[in-house]
This record gives C-alpha cells, sequence and structure tokens, in this order.
C-alpha cells in the first residue's frame, strides 16, 4: 500500500474580531484510508498573544496514512473558537483544506467563515455573544447543501505541513 | 523497482545549527534550554539530546536581540518518518529577586527537506488558570510552568491549558539524509 505522512503543525490564526483563540481540528480521508499511527483530532491551547498580531498554537501535527486509492484525499476541518474573559467559548470560524498533493514543505492558509442568521440574531450575538452556529458541521467540507447558507468571512488559520509520500508511483500515482 | 523501495530500512538523518536569537519585548538576561523529542522508532546514533545555553544580555541598539549562537549537532535513525524529531526550547530569565522564571517554550519539526533552513518559533507561557492563582503567582513570584517541557512535543491534552505568546526564537538547521530516498520515501528534493 502506498503511504502518506503529515508531519507539522497548526501554527497560527490571524485577523479574527478577537485574539483569544482557540482551534478544534481534526482530519478526514476517504474510505481507501486508513489511519495507521498518530492522532486525527485534537484541540489546540488558548492562546491570548501579547507579542503580535497573530494568536499562536504551535500545535504538532504527525499523521501516517495508508492508502489503497487516492479517491477521498485527506483534508483538515477547523473550527476556530473564541474564549472570552468570562471563561465561554463560542464559535467564531468553520474551515476546511486539503492536504498538498506535492511532497516537501507548504505553508496552508486556511480561510474560515461564520453562519449568520436574521437581524435579531445578529442583533443578540452583538450585545451577548454566542450567534449562530451549524448544527451539524458536515456542511463545512460538503458541497451540496451549501447553497442555504448566508455566511461571513472570518481570519485565516495557517498550517505548516510536510508531505512525505511512499510507493505512490509504484502503483502508477504520480504526486 | 528494486526490492530495497518495499523493504523497511533504516535511514539516517543529520542535523547541524544553531540557536541564534532571540526577541522578548519585555524581558532580559536569559538562558534557553533545548530538547529533541521523537517518536518510538527513532535513536539518536550521535550528539545531545539536551543542552542549556549561556545567560544572554540584550543587544543595546534598536534590534534588541537577545544572541545565544548556541550549537547543535545531533543524527537520528529511524525506520519510519512517524515520530520526526521535534525541538523544544525553553527559555528562562532571572527576575528582580533573582528567581528563575520562564519567559517562553517553544517548539518546531526538525526540517523534512534536506538543506539549510531558517525557523522562527513563537515562544509562549501558561497562564494560571484562575484570578485566585493570578493573585498567588503573583504574590510568590512563582509563575506557572511545565513540569515536563516534553509534553509539548505531543498533541493530545492541550485542551487545558492557556498560554500567552510573548517572544520568539530564531533557529538555524542544516539538514542532511542518508538512505531516506532508497526507501521509496518522496520528501519533494
Amino acid at each position: 500500500m502506498a503511504e502518506l505522512f503529515i508531519v507539522g503543525q497548526l501554527c497560527s490564526a490571524e485577523r479574527f474580531p478577537a485574539k483569544s483563540l482557540f482551534c478544534k481540528w481534526s482530519i478526514h480521508a476517504g474510505t481507501n484510508w486508513k489511519i495507521i499511527s498518530g492522532h486525527k483530532e485534537g484541540q489546540t491551547q488558548v492562546d491570548s498573544p501579547s507579542y503580535d498580531n497573530r494568536t499562536w498554537w504551535c500545535h504538532p501535527i504527525d499523521i501516517h496514512f495508508a492508502s489503497k486509492g487516492i479517491q477521498g484525499w485527506p483534508k483538515f476541518h477547523v473550527q476556530v473558537y473564541h474564549y472570552d474573559s468570562y471563561g465561554r467559548s463560542e464559535i467564531y470560524g468553520y474551515g476546511f483544506c486539503y492536504v498538498p498533493t506535492t511532497p516537501g514543505t507548504h505553508t496552508v492558509d486556511c480561510h474560515t467563515w461564520r453562519p449568520i442568521g436574521n437581524l435579531r440574531d445578529e442583533f443578540r450575538r452583538f450585545f451577548l455573544g454566542g450567534g449562530a452556529q451549524l448544527k451539524t458541521p458536515d456542511f463545512v467540507y460538503c458541497g451540496t447543501d451549501r447553497y442555504r447558507l448566508h455566511t461571513e468571512a472570518l481570519g485565516t488559520v495557517r498550517f505548516r505541513l510536510n508531505v512525505i509520500a511512499r510507493n505512490f508511483r509504484r502503483y502508477g500515482v504520480e504526486l | 523497482m528494486t526490492d530495497s523501495e518495499t523493504a523497511s530500512g533504516v535511514f539516517l538523518v543529520s542535523a547541524v545549527g544553531q540557536i541564534e536569537k532571540a526577541h522578548f519585548p519585555n524581558f532580559d538576561n536569559m538562558y534557553c534550554k533545548y530538547v529533541f523529542v521523537c517518536g518510538p522508532d527513532w535513536e539518536i546514533v550521535t550528539g545531545i539530546e539536551e543542552g542549556i545555553s549561556q545567560i544572554a544580555q540584550k543587544s543595546q541598539d534598536e534590534r534588541q536581540l537577545v544572541v545565544w549562537n548556541f550549537p547543535l549537532d545531533v543524527s537520528f535513525k529511524s525506520t519510519n518518518p512517524h515520530g520526526w524529531p521535534q525541538l523544544i526550547v525553553s527559555v528562562y530569565g532571572l527576575d528582580t529577586f533573582g528567581n528563575d522564571v520562564v519567559r517562553g517554550y517553544g517548539v518546531c519539526h526538525l526540517p523534512l527537506v534536506n538543506g539549510q533552513s531558517s525557523q522562527k518559533i513563537t515562544m509562549f507561557v501558561p497562564e494560571s488558570s484562575s484570578m485566585l492563582q493570578k493573585m498567588t503567582s503573583w504574590l510568590t513570584g512563582r509563575r506557572p510552568e511545565y513540569v515536563d517541557a516534553r509534553l509539548l512535543a505531543r498533541g493530545d491534552g492541550r485542551e487545558v491549558t492557556r498560554v500567552r505568546s510573548q517572544g520568539c526564537v530564531w533557529v538555524n538547521f542544516n539538514v542532511i539524509f542518508k538512505d531516506f530516498h532508497q526507501y521509496g520515501f518522496e520528501n519533494g528534493n
């Protein structure tokens, strides 16, 4: 079987409305893919930066996949949450990005968005926090039901990923 | 296709480099410790796994840099890229009462491509989880710190920690591989 190694970090986030953030991530792949070792999901620390404009998580990622076919190439799902001064957490953004198909080192920026509700919901969110969130996060990575959503752009999440491929060429797959 | 591309064999990763410098806007007189952490299939062949630097003072110009120029020279062997070595840097400084206080922890992977590269590691410190602990740590001068910095190389168990990033460290690596491509691994080189 062909093997894929993904080693890197969930580095940072920027351009979110607040800086005290944390992120829940997970990696998903098709049925041809199997995780041999490594964590497939996780949650980062909460960083309140005082150094620069980015929120730094430096969360290590190290996953080993075995693959029988390239359908369902692995992708990362991220959910960024804001941790406020009262200890509440509210959703700030959803996003996904594919693992690059080129072996080597990559910086991957994942742009995120959040659903917006009606005027009353937004008014409530402005004063109380919280706001609309997805009941099923499937919308994030499945393109079929997106047309019903109304969304707003939020910040970007940055990954530093190193991809090592093994034996793909043996099966005629060129990366 | 040769047999060696399917069989698992030992490859070597050799890294030389240095912990160059750091920038912490609010602190001075700092030293750093480093430790390499790697997965179960990995083993150190030569070199030292951990080290501790001199105490350095900030430069007296507008750069305000702390220069350590601290050497790293280590070789690993493994059969499996999973568990790739990570460098954990922790920076300590002296406070006004002469206590050792942690100024930042940082982590990065050893480069996975060969050749020269430079990495900027952002350094963060854990924060007290409650107001009461914040108060007692301010009174006693003991800041929260990790019992074992090796924890940072692991992805799990981080959801309970709150941190503040407050500086960065530049590290320079030169990496050489041996027999890596021979066993069918492609890393873009």
